[in-house]
């Protein structure tokens, strides 16, 4: 490692001092965005890095936050100890989703069958009410941890600050191994990949698994954060935020993720009162992205200075 | 119980015209510019609120605002093609996936924006009537799915296969350089291409619009059930997607009456899943999926 990448390390540290200086409703605003940088890590993994049209990771998103929500209400487990299970469950439906990948379902057929996976998900929250609570939604008891139950935004900040530095950090690992470079060359060229006998399958396993355990553990997060689990969080406007996190950010880019979620999940906040605006700007601002900025603010941030070029993008 | 199924399967194959208008107007994109349009269902809910607010807004007649209607929405898809397809049409398949999706979701925007607490209802051109025939039950609306959905079939079938639109067109679906080697504007037929497509897509939306309160939403609902129809029949395929729209029409009647109503919700999702996991190929379609 570069000395100068340890500079990132400042990030967190900052942020230690950050609820000194805001409200709490501010404060409510970065744990979201917290929440978010583990949606976009998660979701970049596969569409970013693997290079797979999949579209289920509100799905997973969902999963995650209603496993820890049913976890700590029907069994009543307290909520951290739900934190990997619920990541657990993310990757269980990331297998279950990789199941027409394996089976040879690419491009188009593989977004269409993942959009509708979602949106059979979003059905099945509001079908199953003895579990989710149905379109009523499921109010969660407040996030405990070690007996010490999370009331202020303060205390889940520094919680959720751990575990997304945690993670963040690990699949940055992940992502700069041989295993992240196996998800590049698949991306670049499946057939080419192949036949340098990188075994294809299991690396689409693992990539959609990896995504739906970090997207999982974001659920979790949102479930304490929000403390209240209703089926329309989970539809088609969750998606467009999700899309444009990693467009914004940078497809493929772990810098990208996080910069994109900081962005656009503080913009909704400003608009809550129209409803529609959300779409509309998400639309437009994806499309401007596409047009005239293909690889996102990483590639302006790279641009600005090589140590937010991610490691493993490096040579090309 | 079963003396319903005559009753099912008509009523089944009158709304499944709709979702094979829809499906054949998404196929003739794909086949075109190989873009599947995940923006479709949104343009189709465009043209039943363009009816609407000419109707309402401007005070036009039903027929009036209809053509308008379809006018605009093949304006819509030449200049979406045109601006936003076309400039990335050589880049990766994400960036067209992704560009259909965002400007879906801004024309959903637009629609909440305006109409998104309200409960739009679309005026209706003629009073509902019920005819009897054979134990079975067709209303008007039913019966102007199919004859309008037959006639715009027959005349595709005649400007495809007659016209010199059409042959350039067939053209063009089979490949897109070849087409432009011997001097075809690609370019142009390929705006004129999803003008026409989002024009067919809108007059399914309309149709729809005499059944459905309209609501921003009722874009998605249209897309899925449009992409069943292309699934079942076979991606690329044009009489795959009118077969395969039918086929849906009927099974979401049958499973929601035989089975459980929770399943019309859900048949469409159903089809899709099961058909890519067991044949992608569809009915009618050529091979789907990547073999190493």
């Amino acid at each position: 490692m570069k000395p100068t990448r340890s500079l990132f390390w400042l990030l967190p540290l900052a942020a230690l001092a950050l609820p000194l200086f805001i409200n709490p409703y501010h404060q409510y605003v970065i744990n979201l965005i917290l929440v978010y940088v583990l949606v976009g890590v998660g979701f970049n993994i596969v569409v970013g890095n693997l290079g797979q049209l999949a579209f289920s990771n509100v799905a997973f998103f969902g999963i995650g936050a209603y496993a820890s929500a049913i976890f700590t209400t029907q069994l009543g487990i307290p909520w951290w100890l739900t934190i990997i299970p619920a990541g657990l469950a993310g990757a269980l439906a990331g297998c279950a989703a990789s199941i027409p990948a394996l089976r040879g379902v690419r491009l188009f057929y593989l977004a269409i069958m993942t959009l509708a996976f979602g949106e059979l998900m979003r059905w099945t929250y509001i079908r199953t009410p003895f579990l989710t609570g149905g379109s009523m939604g499921l109010t969660v008891p407040p996030a405990e941890l070690f007996g010490w139950v999370l009331e202020t935004e303060t205390q889940k900040f520094y919680v959720f600050l751990v575990i997304v530095v945690v993670i963040v950090v690990a699949v940055g690992r992940i992502l700069e191994s041989r295993i992240g470079r196996a998800f590049l060359a698949i991306k670049n060229d499946e057939r080419a990949a192949a036949a340098m006998a990188i075994p294809t399958g299991r690396y689409f396993l693992l990539a959609f698994a990896l995504s739906g355990f970090v997207v999982g553990v974001g659920g979790a997060m949102y479930a304490a954060l929000v403390g209240h689990l209703s089926p329309e969080a989970f539809d088609l406007v969750q998606l467009i935020l999700h899309f444009a996190i990693i467009m914004v950010g940078g497809l493929g880019s772990l810098v990208g993720s996080i910069f994109g979620a900081i962005l656009i999940t503080a913009t909704p906040e400003l608009f809550r009162d129209w409803p529609g605006f959300e779409e509309l700007m998400f639309g437009i601002v994806i499309v401007l992205v596409i047009l005239f900025l293909p690889r996102g603010l990483a590639s302006l941030l790279a641009r600005l200075h090589p140590v937010f070029k991610d490691r493993y993008l490096r040579d090309d | 119980m079963l003396s319903l199924l005559p009753q099912l399967l008509v009523s089944g194959i009158a709304i499944g015209m709709l979702y094979a208008l829809i499906g054949l107007s998404m196929t003739i994109l794909y086949r075109a510019t190989t873009v599947v349009n995940f923006g479709h269902g949104d343009l189709v809910m465009a043209g039943a609120y363009m009816v609407l607010i000419f109707t309402i807004h401007v005070s036009l007649p039903f027929i009036p605002a209809l053509l308008l209607s379809l006018a605009a929405l093949f304006g819509f898809g030449y200049l979406l093609h045109r601006a936003f397809i076309w400039p990335i049409i050589a880049g990766p398949h994400l960036s067209l996936a992704m560009m259909a999706i965002a400007i879906g979701y801004a024309v959903r925007g637009l629609v909440r924006l305006e109409y998104g607490s309200e409960m739009a209802k679309m005026p209706r051109p003629f009073e509902e009537q019920f005819f009897f025939a054979y134990n079975t039950v067709m209303t008007l609306d039913e019966i102007t799915f199919c004859v309008v959905v037959v006639v715009m079939l027959i005349a595709s079938y005649f400007v495809f296969s007659k016209t010199r639109f059409g042959r350039i067109v067939q053209a063009m679906f089979q490949t897109q350089r070849g087409a432009a080697l011997v001097g075809i504007n690609v370019r142009l037929y390929n705006n004129l291409i999803w003008g026409v497509g989002c024009a067919l897509g809108a007059l399914g939306g309309v149709m729809l619009g005499l059944i459905l309160v309209l609501d921003p939403d009722a874009g998605v609902w249209t897309l899925l059930r449009g992409f069943a129809a292309m699934t079942l029949g076979g991606f690329g395929s044009l009489y795959g997607a009118v077969i395969g729209g039918l086929i849906i029409g009927v099974l979401e009647k049958v499973l929601g009456t035989y089975v459980s109503t929770a399943f019309i919700d859900i048949t469409c999702y159903l089809v899709i899943i099961v058909v890519l996991l067991v044949r992608p190929r569809g009915l009618f379609g050529q091979h789907a999926t990547l073999r190493i």
